[in-house]
């Protein structure tokens, strides 16, 4: 089979390939990009790339392996590939491997214009590659040493007056550069406690001393920005272990690309698939997935995308079941990785998955009955719609939104906390389309009894309400921004207050109706650094110049929701999609950024996109999710995927969550848990007030609702979990209570075998294999006291693998 | 009652009262303990018998108020304390200190360290691990580890000591007291309660009454005959299932252990011993990580929270704060001399990081790494020496400068095991438990 290149060139290189003889080498032709080299100015550069192709055009990074040397003087060429200007002239630069060669022209000009540096283009980025400005060193809010700069760099002004101004001018010398104290400090002419950063050698010592030589120029307004960022390669195969140099372009407002390779700032989502280092040098791990590799350059991202496979290629992929779409994306990914799929799941883990899954709940021994012995072709669809209307699908749903919407009675108090929740119940109790779910909650007003989705703002602290919401509901992470740019998207502090523009009209006013929440009047809101008003707009759109007239929540509802947002329905069918499968195809599921892609672009796509089809119908997507071949996969583990938990080769184990087991619990020993303030026999899904005080539920990490993430919930189990399940009196009590289902079963069933089938199937909905009923049948007949035994049957079955998780 | 909310506004209480627990650690077997010694001698290190004692000020303690006073800084910055001698010529501490300026000759303290890290969570990782924390870091996440902490490096590499667990952490989880990659074996086992409360047990450490001991053997037995999955290798390829069966295990030695049980025991101390430590819970956490050391415990991980002083720094450390530390440490490394466990037993007295020298708004202190003094004590650290010095205002290191990965090396270097160990990841990378940079602070021995 072929391998699909996946080296993509940018377009304004060429690729110019010199085809040699090559007996016994591996590659037959090499490539060097770019084609060619046009240098302006002093110290530019640009980062050469040199792949081999081996026969089967199969590319192999040799940057770091291939021989430079260079025709005339204008420039140099380090080992690594970087060709620097020197002076102006024409000249050729020569690359060879083995017997392979590329000749490059290179041409330089301007080496000797002052050209005008700029401050904010070209002295910050050297302080952010160098990490100057961050919040460990100058960026942190006190400064350091004195010494202070915004972190990042994201307020040039008072940078530079830091730099030029402050103390008198003391740090720089535009007289004698080399004396800038600026300057000694950063390449150890004196001591630093930050080391040092940046020898004499270096060009970026260089800049900086022929900008103070310039007498400290802030640049002028006409001088290009930067308009985008661009890596070369952006998505590539990796072979384990191998390795690939990056290149990253930036293209400036006046047209010109310029190599920025070296002040760029590098970083990996995932250092089991692969590693970068300071130089853009990064190197394949020994997992095979997906990983993305950041590139950040002066608020600019870009993103190559680590593609790892197992080594080994798996000759002829075996038909695998596709039920539908999903599995066609899966799949795919999968070939691709060389992994193969396991097997499909029995009707007996079906069953009691699905109810797991999708109400929080387990089968009865009747309904597990019911369901094994069934014979129709399609009672696997038929048992996921007639768990779609269960009662408990919107008490469980609600539940975990409620934990996201923070449905938190210390904050809302009693009374509003009951009515919020019984807002969000009711819209999965109605199956609401989440579009309108998300916008009444958006643009809600009025008395709260009325409209009690306004609690949501009551929940939120004002300042956080901008940063929740798109946590929640686009699953993008903007909190950064509120003080600074974020360092890992391209959000700005303005677009922070722009999303902020949009709540700032919100009061909650007493009323005869009780309290009212209004939105009204025409609030300024302000840039906090430059001080300029910054009118409500949404992520990723342009500022309008006028403030929306009205309440301005109406504008974010319809961007959010209209079919084109690129955010609310992925993070919806992402979130969904996470629950079932056990991991978000992005990860985690609230930090959505182009610098964490997602594993499998194309089935998130396809699940979103169908997600719009369907116009949010929530249940829908459930049955398509829970239909597909990927969601009924065995747990088994092939050779292939035992060590893949990132591409649904097979049905990860989940834990039970904190309310699901203490109901397990009660439903399998026949008694309900007593919780204070609810009424008797009341289940912990259905508990709307995160704080009722349970020890079960705090050792098993239900989440406290303080903020907006996912991850409040506890994410590995532990040892206090293990001991309460091993040796809880509460739990004792419920095994051996007077009107529980173990004594109701031992009356029941005199017959032992019937016995232990019934417990089965209450457990774990199945029946025993022979192994396991002749060991519990075995310890009912040795013991004295039927009913004891029978507890301890049921107490080694809750404290087993099989009940604990999900799989 | 001190301010319990940290300043990112999340109550850390709430945080970590979920107790993340984790089993302890069985990761050496005789053979390899024997193999582990021998490497050791050829290495040069010494083999004693060292334990260590952390007490973590969670929140991060001033130092510029304790340790290392500069009452020569402008009133901005020196505060309102006043340095008093110690029982060291030349050497002052708080006058808020006054039983541990007593005894200075037992602890040494380390005033040219620092980090390059104000925040907390990400400071946490830093000094619990030796690592700063990386991309994804997440601070909310229980444990968040990204690196294994030094309680559990310790765990895993000098292994059980008689029936205790060789990690615990107390009374509640530190969410940088975790693992990472060396697995669910080597977490801390949580003791999850305040053993200053009147009725202190450790939760579900027995069965419950009804269960006879005949009883749980059958269960245990009866247990093991209903594992569909538990020998499989879908437990190997499942992380939580993993844990989860290596947990099981651990609970089962935990609950059948005597020694276990009288180490938690702490109402069988004395009345006094307890007054002494102080009746609250930095005071009876102290008094039951001696307890525990005794026991045969390799690392306990006292963390104690309220020490983010934002507002009001100084009423609340001489009113509330100070008083109880003075109290615990003077009292803990006296009892360990007593008992004759000072010298293999290594305290550590540290926050996260220290607190800004310009005094606030709120008449208190703000987050500052770059400055912040340490306190330790035995396992071969000499006591009485003061080492390093910070600047006039303390704002930094004015000698070399000691950071996280220098205090990990000298940490290990005192518990005998290599600061060039490295362990495998799952993934196969080896990664040093110290980083390249850290150095033994070699002046402390």
């Amino acid at each position: 089979m072929r391998r699909p290149r996946l080296l993509f060139v940018a377009s304004i290189c060429f690729t110019l390939t010199l085809s040699v003889c090559a007996h016994g080498t591996e590659h037959a032709r090499i490539a060097v990009t770019p084609a060619q080299v046009s240098l302006e100015g002093k110290d530019s550069s640009m980062q050469l790339l040199v792949t081999g192709y081996d026969a089967e055009d199969n590319p192999t990074d040799l940057t770091h392996l291939a021989k430079y040397s260079f025709s005339s003087g204008n420039v140099s060429v380090s080992r690594s590939g970087v060709v620097r200007s020197r002076k102006d002239g024409d000249g050729t630069v020569t690359v060879q491997f083995d017997k392979l060669m590329v000749v490059i022209p290179v041409k330089t000009s301007h080496t000797h214009a002052r050209l005008t540096l700029n401050f904010e283009n070209d002295i910050i980025p050297i302080l952010s590659r160098y990490r100057c400005n961050t919040s460990g060193c100058h960026g942190k809010a006190e400064g350091q040493n004195g010494f202070k700069l915004s972190v990042f760099g994201f307020d040039p002004m008072a940078d530079y007056q830091a730099i030029a101004m402050e103390g008198r001018g003391r740090r720089v010398f535009p007289g004698s550069p080399q004396a800038s104290l600026l300057l000694r400090k950063m390449s150890g002419g004196t001591p630093h406690g930050g080391g040092i950063p940046i020898s004499p050698s270096r060009p970026e010592y260089r800049t900086i001393r022929d900008w103070i030589a310039q007498g400290l120029p802030v640049g002028s307004e006409e001088d290009a920005t930067i308009v985008s960022l661009e890596m070369t390669p952006r998505q590539r195969i990796f072979k384990m272990g191998e390795t690939q140099q990056l290149r990253a372009m930036a293209t400036l407002s006046d047209g010109r690309q310029v190599d920025v390779t070296e002040l760029t700032q590098f970083q990996t989502n995932s250092p089991n698939q692969a590693v970068v280092d300071a130089l853009g040098h990064v190197t394949a791990g020994q997992s095979p997935g997906t990983a993305a590799v950041m590139a950040t350059y002066m608020g600019q991202v870009d993103v190559l995308h680590v593609f790892v496979p197992r080594g080994e290629v798996i000759q002829s992929f075996p038909r695998s079941r596709q039920f539908n779409f999903i599995d066609d994306h899966v799949l795919n990914n999968l070939k691709k990785l060389n992994i193969l799929p396991s097997g499909d799941c029995d009707d007996e883990q079906f069953l009691r998955r699905v109810y797991i899954d999708m109400i929080g709940t387990l089968p009865t021994a009747q309904e597990a009955r019911e369901f094994l012995t069934s014979n129709e072709s399609n009672k696997r669809e038929q048992l996921i719609d007639q768990l779609l209307i269960r009662d408990e699908f919107s008490t469980y749903w609600a539940l975990k939104w409620s934990d996201l919407l923070r449905v938190d009675r210390l904050a809302l108090g009693h009374e509003n906390a009951y009515l919020y929740y019984n807002w969000i119940r009711q819209g999965f109790q109605q199956n609401k389309p989440l579009d309108q779910f998300a916008r009444e909650l958006l643009v809600a007003e009025g008395p709260l009894r009325e409209s009690p989705a306004g609690l949501f703002y009551k929940a939120v602290p004002a300042t956080k309400r901008a940063s929740t919401f798109s946590q929640v509901f686009l699953g993008v992470r903007i909190e950064c921004a509120e003080c600074h740019h974020h360092p890992y998207d391209r959000w700005g502090q303005k677009d922070y207050f722009g999303m902020q523009a949009f709540f700032a009209q919100l009061q909650y006013k007493p009323s005869k109706a009780g309290e009212v929440l209004l939105a009204s009047g025409n609030p300024v809101t302000k840039h906090p650094r430059t001080g300029e008003s910054v009118n409500a707009y949404a992520l990723g759109t342009e500022m309008p110049n006028q403030a929306p007239e009205g309440d301005r929540r109406l504008v974010l509802a319809a961007w959010m929701t209209a079919t084109e947002n690129p955010w609310f329905a992925r993070n919806v069918a992402n979130r969904t999609w996470a629950h079932f499968l056990g991991r978000g195809i992005v990860e985690p599921v609230d930090d959505v950024r182009l610098t964490n892609p997602p594993t499998n672009p194309a089935l998130l796509e396809a699940l979103s996109n169908y997600f719009v089809e369907v116009e949010f119908d929530f249940r829908q997507l459930v049955k398509t999710i829970l239909m597909s071949a990927t969601y009924q996969r065995s747990p088994e583990v092939n050779p292939t995927n035992e060590r893949d938990e990132q591409n649904y080769s097979r049905y990860l184990f989940k834990q039970l969550e904190a309310e699901v087991m203490l109901d397990a619990i009660s439903q399998v020993t026949g008694r309900a848990e007593k919780f204070e303030g609810v009424p008797a026999g009341s289940r912990a899904i259905e508990l709307w007030d995160s704080s009722v005080p349970n020890y079960f539920l705090k050792v098993f990490g239900r989440p406290v609702r303080a903020t907006a993430c996912e991850c409040e919930r506890v994410s590995e189990p532990t040892v206090s979990q293990v001991l309460h399940v091993l040796n809880s009196p509460a739990i004792q009590k419920k095994l051996n209570h007077q009107d529980g289902r173990i004594r109701a079963i031992a009356t029941q069933f005199a017959d032992n075998k019937k016995a232990i089938e019934e417990i089965y199937l209450t457990c774990f909905a199945r029946y025993p294999d022979k192994k396991e009923l002749v060991a519990a049948v075995g310890h009912l007949e040795n013991s004295d006291d039927r009913q004891l035994a029978l507890e301890d049957v049921v107490w080694s079955i809750m404290n087993s693998l099989e009940f604990l998780f999900n799989h | 009652m001190t301010q319990q909310r940290f300043c990112d506004g999340i109550r850390r209480r709430d945080m970590l009262r979920f107790g993340a627990a984790g089993a302890f650690g069985m990761g050496l077997t005789l053979p390899s303990l024997l193999e582990h010694e021998a490497r050791l001698k050829a290495s040069g290190v010494d083999t004693k018998d060292t334990s260590l004692i952390i007490v973590f000020l969670q929140g991060g303690l001033s130092t510029i108020d304790t340790w290392d006073m500069k009452p020569d800084a402008p009133s901005e910055f020196r505060g309102d304390f006043t340095p008093v001698s110690t029982n060291l010529p030349g050497i002052h501490i708080s006058e808020h200190l006054p039983k541990l300026a007593k005894v200075h000759d037992k602890f040494s303290l380390v005033r040219s360290f620092g980090h390059a890290n104000s925040n907390h969570g990400q400071a946490d990782h830093f000094m619990l691990t030796g690592y700063p924390s990386g991309p994804g870091f997440n601070g909310g996440l229980k444990p968040n580890n990204q690196k294994p902490c030094v309680g559990a490096v310790i765990g895993k590499e000098l292994g059980p000591r008689g029936g205790v667990p060789p990690y615990v952490c107390l009374p509640r989880m530190h969410n940088s007291a975790g693992s990472s990659y060396l697995g669910s074996a080597a977490t801390p086992f949580v003791v999850g309660a305040d053993p200053n409360a009147p009725d202190f047990k450790v939760p579900d450490l027995a069965p419950p009454v009804a269960v006879a001991s005949r009883r749980l053997n059958d269960r245990r037995s009866l247990l093991k005959t209903i594992n569909r999955y538990e020998q499989s290798a879908i437990t190997q390829a499942n992380q939580g299932a993993r844990a989860m069966r290596t947990y099981q295990e651990k609970a089962f030695e935990l609950m059948t252990s005597e020694a276990t049980k009288a180490a938690f025991d702490i109402h069988s101390e004395p009345e006094v011993v307890r007054e002494k430590y102080g009746r609250n819970m930095l005071g009876q956490s102290c008094l039951m990580a001696r307890r525990l050391i005794e026991a045969g415990v390799r690392c306990a991980f006292v963390n104690h929270i309220d020490w983010d002083t934002h507002y009001n720094n100084f009423h609340v450390l001489k009113n509330e704060l100070l008083p109880k530390l003075d109290a615990a440490m003077s009292s803990l490394l006296a009892d360990l001399e007593d008992r004759g466990m000072l010298d293999s037993t290594m305290v550590l007295v540290t926050g996260e990081f220290g607190r800004t020298p310009r005094i606030n708004k709120d008449a208190g202190r703000d987050h500052w790494g770059p400055s912040c003094a340490i306190a330790l004590a035995g396992g071969g650290v000499q006591g009485g020496r003061v080492i390093g010095a910070s600047n006039e205002r303390a704002e930094r290191p004015a000698t070399t400068p000691f950071g996280p990965a220098d205090l990990m090396a000298t940490i290990y270097h005192g518990m005998g095991i290599e600061p060039e160990r490295e362990f495998l990841t799952p993934e196969g990378r080896p990664v040093p438990i110290v980083p390249g940079t850290g150095r033994v602070i070699s002046e402390l021995f």
